[in-house]
């Protein structure tokens, strides 16, 4: 869940009043990375205060901003021998509050370690620093034929290695899989500060997979400084289709029926009437404003098979009562239909002053039954809620729209959306399909995991980060709480983590 | 459940987990070698030992064929998932030797691979949730039932080609994909590697996109490039044609398309080429673009080789001259130079139990490794379950 409010209006923690970084911890940080290589002023600290969950805040005690994976095996030695927490961070896109600085401490800023480091097509990967963006990878690989394929809605902002840590998907992970899929290897900087290498260019290690346990670990196992990642060749051709639907049920029981027909297409989103409003306002692309839904269908490969396969998509949408199907009928064309939907977050301000976005996940097959259920929700709570998401994936991305001026739409934002994620685990689906459990649903893994399972995966951290020092109060739930009584969403768990 | 006191064969998950905690309480402990299909355990039990047999915990739990997933039990055969799938138009696009033998467990446990990982990928890919039993007796899972799922820790991943070192295997969650309308093959057979490595090289680039991309060598034989192709039958064709064209500037001895049921033989060829064991079977590991000079070198030792050239895996059989140890390592010795000055390594799949054989890794690997140690013990204190898997 995303949130955008203020911190007052949150009842979010303040920003803390404690002693700001002691002189020693920034001596010596500054004589690591230099003048030029660390925040410590509380107005320059603000920034860092909360990533893209921003219903919990708390400022680190100083930001600093390694060049070389030396100065981060520095860094992190010097907070183990000062006693002091540490976390990594990249672009701050994550909607989790995975890098919130939960205890303050040294944040880890790799956003100027951002080199493409090699660049093999013969053997079809690349060695990049973590700060790379992920778009600028794509972009300087344009003219090779070859493309990075985990491309999530931030992509012109957020980090590889941010998405290392969340296991980042996007609308084209249907056909190509999430981050771990891209993965090949990864050079971390152990919570001890020594060095080592998971996987690399040669497939197959030995020894177990480390390399796809780390991915997605949200940083509480170490920062990555090195990723080295698979290449994919670009599509011959593409087909962009736009189905238009009357009703939120067609659309979603049309994803359902492609799915079930064995096509998997490249991307299969959902975008229903609330968003496609905000959109066309914002992009004048020419949606429909009366539908009920628009699927965004995207097919790729050889184009000698292509248009068949697009073919088969068209019938099923006219089937299940597609009122009309458009294509994309050219590259600029196509682009656009993608900027709208990759953008479409940035157009929710359009609806209301804020919004919360929810990261679920049910069986494809499931869509329609969670759909009714949100619109379900959002009337009981009086609250309107749109919906633009990964549909071929089940990956639900409803956003709950309201005015944070009032703690009461604060409230029932809140409830709804854990209403929602509980709905979606009723359903056999999950609470976050690509965004992670950061802090903000901490408190829905011992809804999703039994005390087993959690107990593994807790001995599993304790073999990396024995003392949970880097990343701290991420991933798994603590018995920890404040234990005050007041409003629901004070009670919510990063709240608690924030505090 | 107890047939003798080497074997357990539970017939469900509670009762192996009951065994293995009954077992970690015992005072005098056995260990444990878990056993799916037996095709992949060549070493016999050891008088401490318990082989712990999972062919009966072999249920479907779930299979929501619409949401292309499907939850098993580990000990399933692998012979009858493909014809369950099958039954949907589905499939695990994994190629297995000893189907009718091997489970899905054994299969995730040793990371098993073939030909089409150069598109599909291998287990990894596939495996989205897990329940395993640690030698405890703990039951615990990861992961879950859905196809995009960030929650906790990716034990998933942990648990495939782990050789049963951290838990037993009972339960997998999987990603599905369609059967294609149609898939093809195609010979071409070269003079030399050199000519191969070329029109590899070539490939990478083609306008078509090929699902395999093998080569078989051996001493004796002229070297042979295998192409493969999936889709439509159209695009299939397509795409055939279009490699005649672009093969030619590489001089091809020849060209042989083997298209459906035609190509039923070769596909069997190549998924059972790690079976014709002669002494000593190694899968090696280097760049994919080295993989020619690997071969080269491998078949100047009278090795037979099947190589993924893709993804830079080599599968070796040393020849049966080789009757001794000392032999062995010195026919091997230049293929694990070669292997760790890439960044790669060499494992030993098979030999006579008798011969102390060494893979090799490079150095950062034996880094990784080091951690591969520490979650062994962390999870499996009493080493009750089998090693991690090393090359040495």
């Amino acid at each position: 869940m995303s949130i955008l409010l203020s911190n007052q209006a949150s009842g979010a923690a303040p920003i803390p009043t404690e002693p700001p970084a002691s002189q020693q911890l920034l001596d010596r940080l500054r004589a690591i990375v230099g003048d030029g290589g660390l925040l410590y002023e509380p107005s320059e600290l603000l920034v860092y205060e909360c990533d893209g969950f921003t219903v919990s805040k708390r400022i680190p005690d100083v930001v600093v901003f390694p060049t070389s994976t030396e100065q981060v095996v520095a860094v992190v030695k010097l907070c183990n021998e000062l006693d002091i927490p540490f976390l990594p961070r990249g672009a701050g896109t994550s909607l989790a509050g995975g890098t919130l600085p939960i205890g303050g401490g040294v944040m880890i800023s790799l956003t100027k370690m951002k080199r493409i480091l090699d660049v093999n097509l013969r053997d079809r990967y690349a060695v990049v620093e973590p700060g790379l963006v992920n778009l600028h990878l794509t972009n300087h690989l344009k003219e090779s034929g070859y493309h990075y394929a985990p491309d999530p809605s931030s992509q012109g902002a957020c980090t590889i290695g941010g998405n290392v840590a969340t296991n980042s998907g996007g609308p084209h992970t249907l056909k190509y899989g999430v981050t771990v899929n891209h993965v090949l290897g990864v050079e971390v900087v152990l919570p001890d500060g020594s060095i080592a290498q998971f996987g690399g260019t040669c497939e197959d290690s030995p020894g177990f997979d480390l390399t796809g346990l780390f991915v997605g670990s949200e940083g509480t196992f170490g920062v990555c400084t090195k990723v080295w990642v698979r290449l994919t060749r670009n599509p011959e051709s593409y087909r962009t289709l736009l189905g238009v639907f009357e009703t939120v049920t067609a659309a979603t029981q049309t994803i359902s029926n492609i799915i079930g027909a064995g096509i998997v297409p490249a991307a299969l989103e959902m975008m229903d009437q609330g968003i496609v409003g905000a959109l066309e306002q914002a992009f004048h692309f020419g949606f429909p404003l009366d539908a009920g839904a628009v699927l965004l269908i995207e097919v790729d490969g050889l184009e000698v098979a292509i248009e068949d396969e697009a073919a088969q998509i068209e019938a099923i949408c006219k089937k299940t009562g597609a009122r009309e199907i458009r294509r994309a009928q050219s590259a600029k064309e196509r682009a656009l239909l993608w900027k709208c939907r990759k953008q479409a977050f940035g157009a929710i301000g359009r609806l209301s002053p804020s919004f919360c976005t929810q990261d679920g996940v049910v069986p494809r097959t499931k869509l329609p039954a969670i759909l009714e259920f949100i619109e379900d929700c959002g009337r009981r709570h009086g609250l309107r809620i749109v919906n633009v998401f990964h549909a071929g994936d089940g990956n639900i991305h409803p956003i709950l729209l309201f005015d944070e001026r009032y703690p009461e739409q604060i409230q029932a934002v809140l409830l709804a959306s854990e209403e929602i994620l509980q709905k979606c685990l009723d359903l056999g689906g999950s609470v976050t399909g690509e965004h992670g459990i950061g802090v903000e649903k901490i408190s829905f893994m011992d809804k999703l995991f039994a005390p087993n399972d959690l107990a593994v995966m807790k001995e599993i951290r304790d073999v990396f980060n024995p003392d949970n020092r880097c990343s701290p109060g991420k991933m798994l739930p603590t018995c920890g709480a404040c234990g005050t009584e007041s409003m629901p969403h004070q009670h919510h768990p990063s709240r608690r983590a924030a505090l | 459940m107890f047939d003798s006191q080497q074997t357990i064969q539970p017939a469900t998950q509670a009762d192996l987990s009951r065994f293995l905690a009954d077992n970690a309480t015992a005072n005098a402990c056995r260990r444990l070698r878990p056993i799916g299909g037996g095709t992949a355990c060549p070493r016999a039990l050891e008088a401490d030992e318990v082989a712990v047999h999972l062919d009966q915990l072999n249920q479907v739990i779930d299979y929501p064929a619409r949401d292309m997933t499907i939850t098993v039990e580990a000990g399933i055969r692998m012979s009858e998932l493909t014809r369950i799938l099958a039954a949907e138009k589905q499939r695990l696009p994994i190629d297995v030797p000893q189907v009718e033998q091997a489970t899905l467990g054994g299969v995730i446990a040793t990371n098993w691979s073939g030909s089409r990982r150069f598109a599909h990928g291998t287990m990894r890919d596939y495996v989205i949730g897990i329940s395993a039993i640690d030698s405890s007796g703990r039951e615990f899972k990861a992961g879950g039932r859905v196809v995009k799922n960030v929650a906790g820790y990716d034990i998933c991943k942990l648990l495939v080609g782990s050789h049963g070192a951290l838990a037993i295997i009972t339960q997998v969650t999987l990603k599905l994909r369609p059967i294609p309308e149609t898939s093809a093959l195609v010979r071409l057979t070269f003079d030399s590697l050199t000519q191969i490595d070329a029109a590899v090289a070539g490939l990478m680039n083609s306008a078509t996109r090929p699902i395999v991309l093998d080569v078989l060598a051996a001493s004796d034989a002229k070297p042979q490039l295998i192409v493969g192709y999936e889709g439509s039958a159209r695009e299939t064709n397509w795409q055939i044609e279009t490699l005649r064209t672009e093969s030619r500037p590489f001089e091809p001895r020849d060209f042989v398309p083997f298209v459906g049921i035609a190509a039923n033989p070769l596909w069997c060829e190549l998924r059972d080429f790690v079976l014709a064991t002669k002494i000593v079977t190694f899968k090696a590991s280097v760049s994919a673009s080295r993989t020619a000079e690997f071969l080269e070198l491998a078949t100047k030792s009278q090795v037979a080789a099947q190589a993924h050239a893709g993804n830079g895996i080599v599968i070796g059989q040393l020849p049966g001259s080789v009757t001794s140890v000392e032999r062995a390592d010195a026919q091997l010795q230049p293929l694990r130079e070669l292997a760790t000055s890439s960044g790669g390594q060499l494992v030993i799949l098979n030999a006579p139990a008798d011969w102390k054989l060494l893979g090799a890794m490079s150095e950062s690997l034996a880094g990784s490794l080091a951690w591969s140690q520490r979650l062994k013990r962390q999870l499996d204190p009493h080493n009750l379950l089998n090693p991690v898997p090393t090359p040495i």
